[in-house]
């Protein structure tokens, strides 16, 4: 079968993320970053094999790998390599182009190759919401309760609009990535089994949620300067944080939708109320490592940010923080201040669930399907079928 | 110590560096009737190439062809040696290099030292003996090694209790436990810098745990365990004294690895792990060779068909980089490699007893603060004429070897002929100005 070479493959990756700083094209292909990583499997060959592709221009084959989402940048790679490739930095650029190719709106590709397209999305998602919001709102009483002064009713019709809209969004995204996958297994020949999908399935989102395979990432860490502090300062610790905390605020936030009448006022100690606020703390926690690493600068994986790395876990950040301030306006109001932080929270957390599949964020998606058809093709019965094939 | 030598010595040519390319410079000048002296920090001349076992591509013997050498230099009428000696400076003007050197204390007087080595028998302070890559002892006072050159006994100050036993037994009362190091400077018209190499340490990866095992070796060691007279007479694993039956070659650990700092190749890695997995395969008939190579770089005369051997013979050739070596219970290492021979399966875990890594070759001087020689960005002499190889940035001042930059034994005995040559060619120039005028 003939295959399409794109040959401005590798310059494209490099307009994303770190990508313009790194020189990838140095790499000579020892294999060195796939033997030291702890996470290449059987037959994974990443990154060297993406970087190949990049440089050769397979671009379909990049598309089509799982590989890709399978690192988690431990940077272990790129503090090894012979020629100073930095093939981690590399591995986030192609995830962000990967990110960019998927999205059929192209406002991912704005927004990932530089600060400026980043901020001009951001703007524009703010502004829409801002003047959305803003029709409805009730200038002019300070004392006002924070839904008298935003409905609650055209803060959910919004937000429910919104979540069907990026859920579109997501599915085709999710197709695209699904589709390239498949191209390339049926040009293999590999014959997969349904019945092996929901284990797959199943032990992907398991992973995910445990951390697993992101804890044998530890080696770099523990060669690093960081091998003194506790698990609890580790990368996969702050992930986990991070992660557990939006999915506690994110449960809290629909259960408060389906269960609870708009508005209605609720004690603190509320099971919803607090495990929101309880998520919030400990997802700003999980935050204040990520960013104070990507600060110090001082790790490999740390070392090279782009302004898209920083964008993500701020726009997470001011939309917690923002939230834990407004629960504080809840119980003693602050007037015009606390009317203001709530406008924002609102604003930011739309921003947020609307630049899901455009940024970094769109690793949820497509990690956790990279996990699922990689599990899926690693099924006992796909290869038995596999070999029947050949 | 030698003290004949004094400042009033004026030879022709200075060659720094006792190894087998400045006694190939210092002998094809001293039979142009120069005067030559070399300087050797070192307590006895042949440099690396003594401490072989065999030579690529000819295996033939390295001592058989460099104690010829070395002993030729020694008693060459026009040829005087300093050893434990260091160049501290070279100062040029006029047409002079003036060398400053450090003569280190010996704590022997080599003009009444016999070489008898009652002294070495004699003495009860033993340490690790660095000639034997510390896989042997060697005594506070002894002759450097067998074949040294010159043949006379050195005192370790730095392991002696001078406890006396020496000085008592000694026939000719050559022990003089007040030495002092001896400064001199000499004046000459021109200098040879063929002060070679080192190898950049084995632990610098940690991924290869060489710190945590005895059974990462570096390939000298394998040279002195595979040398007929070397610590053992025989092979051994450093960890345990087992028989290897799985020797791995790792090539690239040294060099061209930015990682570690060292981004060239050092040229002789690929040659010599062929011929030491040649010499192993007959040292030890049952056991599995590896080489797991990025590249086998065989571009000399006669290596290509060495390489080709080498696989006829039965050594495994794997091309992968390893990238991590973890030792094992019992001292067994296992190599983390992504290999090409198995697409369905590159990634590949393999356990070795024994592993060599190929250390890469680093400048063993750096001449460029304390003389007018430049070095190039990779630490090496900068020989910046392509027509003049030999020629350094500074009139007068040639080099040769691994000083210039990785090569191998040939490439550095014929570049150490060249450089005698354009060494003598600038001397007789000079010669024939100072006549004219």
């Amino acid at each position: 079968m003939a295959r399409t070479v794109n040959t401005q493959l590798l310059g494209k990756i490099k307009r994303h993320g770190s990508g313009g700083r790194l020189d990838v094209s140095a790499c000579f292909n020892c294999g060195n970053c796939v033997a030291v990583c702890p996470l290449a499997e059987d037959a994974a060959g990443f990154p060297r094999r993406m970087i190949r592709m990049a440089q050769v221009g397979m671009e379909k084959e990049l598309l089509a790998s799982e590989d890709l989402w399978l690192c988690y940048a431990c940077g272990e790679c790129t503090q090894t390599c012979p020629r100073q490739a930095d093939p981690a930095s590399f591995m986030a650029a192609a995830r962000s182009y990967a990110i960019a190719q998927y999205d059929f709106t192209g406002l991912s590709g704005l927004a990932n190759r530089s600060a400026w397209g980043n901020l001009m999305v951001f703007a524009l998602f703010s502004g829409i919401f801002s003047l959305l919001l803003a029709a409805k709102h009730r200038a002019g009483a300070p004392d006002a309760p924070l839904f008298g002064f935003l409905p609650g009713e055209w803060i959910h019709s919004i937000g429910v609009a919104l979540f069907v809209l990026v859920g579109l969004s997501a599915a085709l995204g999710l197709l695209s990535m699904y589709l390239h996958v498949r191209a390339e297994q049926v040009r293999k020949g590999h014959v997969l089994r349904f019945s092996a999908l929901p284990g797959a399935l199943l032990s992907a989102i398991s992973d995910a949620l445990m951390h697993t395979r992101f804890q044998n990432c530890n080696a770099v860490e523990e060669m690093q300067a960081s091998s003194a502090e506790p698990w609890y300062k580790r990368t996969w610790a702050a992930h986990a944080a991070v992660m557990g905390g939006f999915l506690a605020m994110l449960i809290a936030t629909t259960l408060d939708y389906l269960l609870k009448p708009i508005g209605s006022p609720v004690m603190p100690w509320y099971p919803m109320r607090l495990l929101g606020a309880l998520g919030g703390l400990v997802c700003l926690y999980g935050l204040a490592i990520v960013l104070s690493r990507r600060w110090r600068a001082e790790e490999v994986p740390w070392r090279r940010s782009s302004f898209a790395d920083w964008f993500f876990p701020l726009l997470l950040a001011g939309t917690v923080l923002t939230g834990l301030v407004t629960e504080i306006a809840v119980y003693a109001p602050m007037g015009e201040v606390g009317h203001a932080v709530f406008f924002a929270h609102v604003v930011l957390a739309m921003d947020l669930v609307a630049m899901l599949p455009l940024t970094k964020f769109a690793h949820v998606l497509y990690r956790t399907m990279a996990l699922t058809l990689a599990g899926w093709r690693r099924a006992p019965a796909t290869e038995a079928a596999a070999d029947a094939h050949a | 110590m030698n003290t004949k030598i004094s400042s009033d010595f004026k030879p022709d040519a200075v060659v720094v560096g006792g190894g087998i390319a400045g006694l190939q410079s210092a002998l094809d000048m001293a039979d142009q009737d120069l005067k030559v002296l070399v300087v050797e920090r070192n307590a006895s001349i042949g440099g690396h190439m003594i401490a072989l076992s065999k030579v690529f591509p000819t295996l033939d013997c390295a001592s058989c062809i460099t104690t010829p050498k070395m002993s030729a230099a020694a008693h060459h009428e026009n040829i005087q040696i300093l050893t434990n000696t260091e160049v501290q400076a070279i100062e040029s003007g006029d047409g002079v290099h003036r060398v400053k050197l450090l003569q280190k204390p010996t704590y022997v007087n080599f003009d009444k030292c016999i070489g008898c080595r009652l002294c070495e028998y004699a003495c009860d302070t033993e340490f690790r003996d660095r000639f034997e890559e510390g896989l042997g002892a060697v005594r506070a006072i002894a002759v450097p090694f067998t074949n040294a050159i010159p043949q006379k006994a050195v005192l370790d100050a730095e392991h002696c209790l001078t406890c006396g036993t020496c000085a008592r037994v000694c026939p000719t009362d050559a022990i003089e436990f007040d030495q002092k190091p001896r400064r001199l400077t000499i004046e000459t018209q021109a200098v040879i810098v063929a002060s070679g190499f080192e190898l950049n340490s084995v632990t610098l990866k940690p991924q290869y745990n060489a710190a945590r095992s005895q059974n990462v070796i570096a390939p000298m060691t394998l040279e002195r365990l595979l040398a007929p007279h070397g610590p053992y007479g025989r092979v051994l694993r450093p960890s345990d004294g087992k028989i290897p039956g799985s020797v791995a070659f790792v090539q690239c650990a040294g060099s061209r690895d930015e990682s570690i700092g060292v981004s060239y190749c050092s040229r002789v890695c690929c040659m010599y792990a062929i011929k030491q997995a040649m010499l192993l395969s007959g040292a030890l008939p049952l056991a599995d060779i590896t080489i797991y190579y990025m590249d086998i770089r065989a571009f000399g005369k006669g290596y290509e068909q060495f390489f080709q051997n080498a696989k006829a013979m039965g050594i495994n050739f794997v091309r992968g980089k390893v990238a991590r070596i973890d030792p094992l219970q019992g001292g067994d290492l296992r190599l983390h490699v992504e290999t090409t021979e198995d697409a369905e399966n590159p990634m590949q875990e393999r356990v070795h007893d024994l592993v060599v890594l190929a250390q890469g070759m680093i400048p063993g001087w750096n001449p460029a603060q304390i003389s007018p020689v430049a070095c190039a960005t990779d630490g090496f002499v900068a020989t910046p004429s392509l027509t003049a190889p030999t020629a350094t940035t500074a009139p007068g001042i040639f080099t040769a070897g691994t000083a210039a930059g990785p090569k191998d034994i040939v490439d550095t005995i014929a570049e150490a002929g060249a450089a005698a040559m354009q060494a003598c060619q600038y001397l007789y120039q000079k010669r024939e100005a100072a006549l004219v005028g």
